[in-house]
């Protein structure tokens, strides 16, 4: 999973956070792609998806103050897409509790986040540079 | 089926595989079947103010190649990672079609993917074909919708 810098929206903040999260759901991907047995993986697995939990949130956060601030118009729809976002991680991560971290159901989540992450990031996202390019917002105060 | 309702899709296919991708995509004109029987066939539903299916065909090269482009990672078969990764695709394509199709005063709602796992799947009877090549291969997309009366 590569960054792009590309997939800049000219926002330092969110830049940086965004290119932290390619690294981190990379890193997580890569872990549950190797070939090492499940079980001697399981305790990585576990240690990046807490990590990640806590990070999607704060970047979550960060992104809607600052669409916030820039009086961006799709803060609403936006911040949907986040809420549901979580919701389907809280419940992929109560089916991993309950079933133990079943491999299937782990590798599905990691499918689904890859292709997610990269439409938010490189699609949905790129609309709150665009709108604060037009708005002349300067970028780098937030 | 009125062409809007499928440039719509279309073009959400098209953006999808150009932003998420940089893959480039057109129609093809050449129709060779409508299913693989290789790779993946993912199907979602839309209700609203049209109601039906649409299934997307990716054979199985094709898959392959937009997982490994997505991931950075070389990818060898077909399992839960890539059908769960290509369903996410099919669930952003199809919730932008439904955005384009609002241009037309069509609200549409759509279902979450599900994956055909029949070894000989079929397309529903009276779909439209949208056949498209992409630089990284083939793509069907089968699509039968209704109107409802408002």
């Amino acid at each position: 999973m590569m960054w792009k810098e590309k997939y800049k929206i000219g926002v330092e903040l969110i830049d940086r956070q965004h290119e932290e999260l390619f690294r981190r759901v990379s890193d997580f991907i890569g872990t549950v792609r190797s070939e090492v047995p499940w079980e001697e993986k399981l305790s990585k697995i576990k240690e990046t998806l807490e990590f990640m939990k806590d990070y999607v949130i704060t970047h979550f956060r960060d992104e809607e103050e600052y669409q916030a601030k820039i009086n961006y118009p799709g803060l609403e729809k936006h911040k949907q897409i986040h809420d549901d976002f979580k919701a389907e991680v809280a419940e992929f991560v109560q089916l991993f509790e309950e079933t133990g971290f079943d491999e299937d159901l782990v590798q599905r989540f990691s499918g689904k986040l890859l292709a997610w992450l990269i439409n938010h990031v490189a699609g949905i996202d790129q609309k709150i540079g665009e709108f604060a390019k037009k708005q002349e917002v300067p970028h780098h105060e937030s | 089926m009125k062409a809007e309702y499928i440039n719509s899709i279309y073009q959400a296919a098209q953006d999808v595989f150009k932003i998420m991708l940089d893959v480039g995509t057109q129609k093809d004109d050449v129709i060779t079947h409508e299913v693989t029987d290789d790779g993946a066939n993912i199907t979602i539903k839309l209700q609203g103010d049209l109601s039906g299916t649409i299934l997307f065909s990716f054979p199985k090269e094709t898959a392959l190649e937009m997982v490994k482009i997505m991931s950075g990672m070389e990818m060898d078969k077909l399992d839960s990672f890539i059908i769960s990764a290509l369903s996410e695709v099919v669930n952003i394509i199809c919730g932008n079609a439904a955005t384009n199709l609002q241009k037309y005063n069509k609200h549409v709602d759509i279902t979450p993917p599900e994956v055909l796992e029949d070894p000989a799947p079929k397309a529903a009877d009276n779909c439209e074909l949208l056949p498209l090549k992409t630089d990284i291969g083939a793509v069907k997309l089968n699509i039968k919708l209704d109107e409802n009366d408002k």
